[in-house]
């Protein structure tokens, strides 16, 4: 049907770039649940990619930086390896803000289902 | 193993932008990021995959931006419609009338009619271009002291700033219409009497002369009120253009201008006194008798005034 589909962009794409802006809150979430233990940049970007969790080292690397200024994450330079690595864990602020998050994302969750129950 | 080259370059491009007291904190742990993902990535060949790294970590200008929250847009989005509102009241205001004000000032000074539309249209393009850009550059900055600051956010868009709805503006053009043929008219005037374009072939003057089509006479005299009248009615035809509309107080004005410069063109047409003499006796084919034609027009120039006004008070009543 022509009047469905948009003839600049296709559905595959609109769906894409919408799923990335649904997405973009929920790193700030997966970081802070992930670094209840110590880790360092590439390897929580490998978790959270190995997790489904879908991020760029460019976004991810600077949102640490901003988490930690904020003070929900605090940071370590551990020397004790050939390479030195920055590891970051969250800080008591940060369990607050996670155990909100985590609220937020269930009420979410339940008021997205109830209102798509008719199409399943 | 040691980062490469291009890391380093990478590096220093980040970091060169980012605060003095965190500049190495960051270069450190970029530099062992790049490391880790470089060998994450298991190639064989280590400058391709550092090349591939780089690359998708992007411009180093807009990671550093990442890091700061530094506006990468000349005028952000909070400041975008306040800059908008700005240059187009500025624009739509303080442009025309120094633009008109040149005009006239470069009449005044019998420039004539080609150097006042020159005049004009420099102004036009050179005032726009600075008003314009000064606005920008005060935005720009405004924009990077409130980044600085972390104030972004703080001036709260109220319903008192809504604009009030614009009426359509019925008979705008014709007014716009009846502003430029005030100024054409005033322009004439000054320019006859400077430039002095008539050619009369000698049968007055003797010899062949340069002549002034109006009374030269008139200057000292009754064609200042005339002048007046029509600066005034020109002022109130833009009044009423950026008021959309006639008000009766507006009006009033109109009618006080109307009569300051009908009045005395008037008298002086009654008294066949606006034209050169001169004029006429070289250009007496074009006429038949000159008392028909002087009472007619002195007719015509009241009862043109005298409807105008009645007009303008009818629109703004009604």
């Amino acid at each position: 049907m022509p009047h469905s589909t948009v003839w600049v962009v296709s559905v595959e794409e609109l769906t894409l770039s919408q799923a990335q802006e649904l997405r973009r809150g929920t790193v700030v979430l997966a970081c802070l649940a992930l670094l209840r233990k110590p880790q360092y940049g590439y390897a929580l970007l490998e978790t959270l990619n190995d997790a489904g969790v879908t991020v760029d080292g460019n976004t991810l690397y600077p949102l640490l930086r901003r988490l930690e200024k904020q003070g929900l994450l605090t940071s370590e330079w551990n020397t004790e390896e050939s390479r030195p690595r920055k590891f970051y864990r969250v800080s008591p602020d940060g369990s607050r803000v996670r155990t909100g998050l985590v609220r937020e994302w269930q009420d979410l969750v339940a008021s997205i289902s109830r209102l798509t129950k008719e199409d399943e | 193993m040691s980062t490469g080259v291009l890391t380093e370059r990478y590096v220093h491009e980040v970091v060169r932008r980012l605060p003095p007291d965190q500049r190495d904190d960051i270069a450190r742990e970029l530099r062992a990021t790049i490391a880790d993902t470089i060998e994450g990535r298991g190639a064989d060949d280590r400058q391709a995959a550092e090349r591939e790294v780089l690359g998708e970590l992007g411009d180093p200008v807009r990671y550093a931006a990442r890091y700061t929250d530094r506006p990468l847009a000349l005028i952000g989005p909070d400041l975008y419609p306040a800059y908008i509102r700005v240059l187009g009241t500025l624009v739509a205001t303080v442009l025309p009338a120094l633009t008109l004000g040149f005009v006239l000032l470069e009449v005044a000074d019998g420039g004539g009619l080609g150097a006042a539309l020159r005049v004009g249209a420099g102004t036009v393009i050179g005032v726009g271009a600075q008003l314009v850009a000064a606005i920008t550059l005060v935005f720009a900055v405004t924009e990077r002291v409130r980044h600085h600051r972390g104030t972004t956010g703080t001036d709260r868009w109220t319903p008192d700033e809504l604009p009030d709805v614009q009426r359509p503006d019925r008979g705008g053009v014709t007014a716009l219409a009846a502003v430029a043929w005030d100024v054409l008219l005033f322009a004439l005037i000054v320019w006859q009497h400077t430039a002095e374009p008539y050619w009369a072939d000698g049968a007055a003057a003797g010899e062949g002369a340069y002549l002034e089509v109006l009374n030269p006479d008139l200057w000292s005299g009754w064609i200042w009120p005339v002048l007046a009248g029509l600066a005034g009615l020109a002022a109130v035809g833009v009044a009423r253009v950026a008021g959309r509309g006639w008000t009766v107080r507006l009006a009033g004005w109109y009618a006080l201008a109307h009569a300051v410069f009908t009045l005395p063109l008037a008298w002086v047409l009654y008294r066949q006194e606006l034209f050169n003499p001169d004029f006429l006796a070289d250009a007496k084919t074009l006429w038949e008798s000159q008392e028909s034609v002087y009472a007619g027009a002195a007719v015509i120039v009241l009862a043109m005034g005298v409807s105008s006004v009645v007009k303008a008070f009818r629109t703004a009543r009604g």
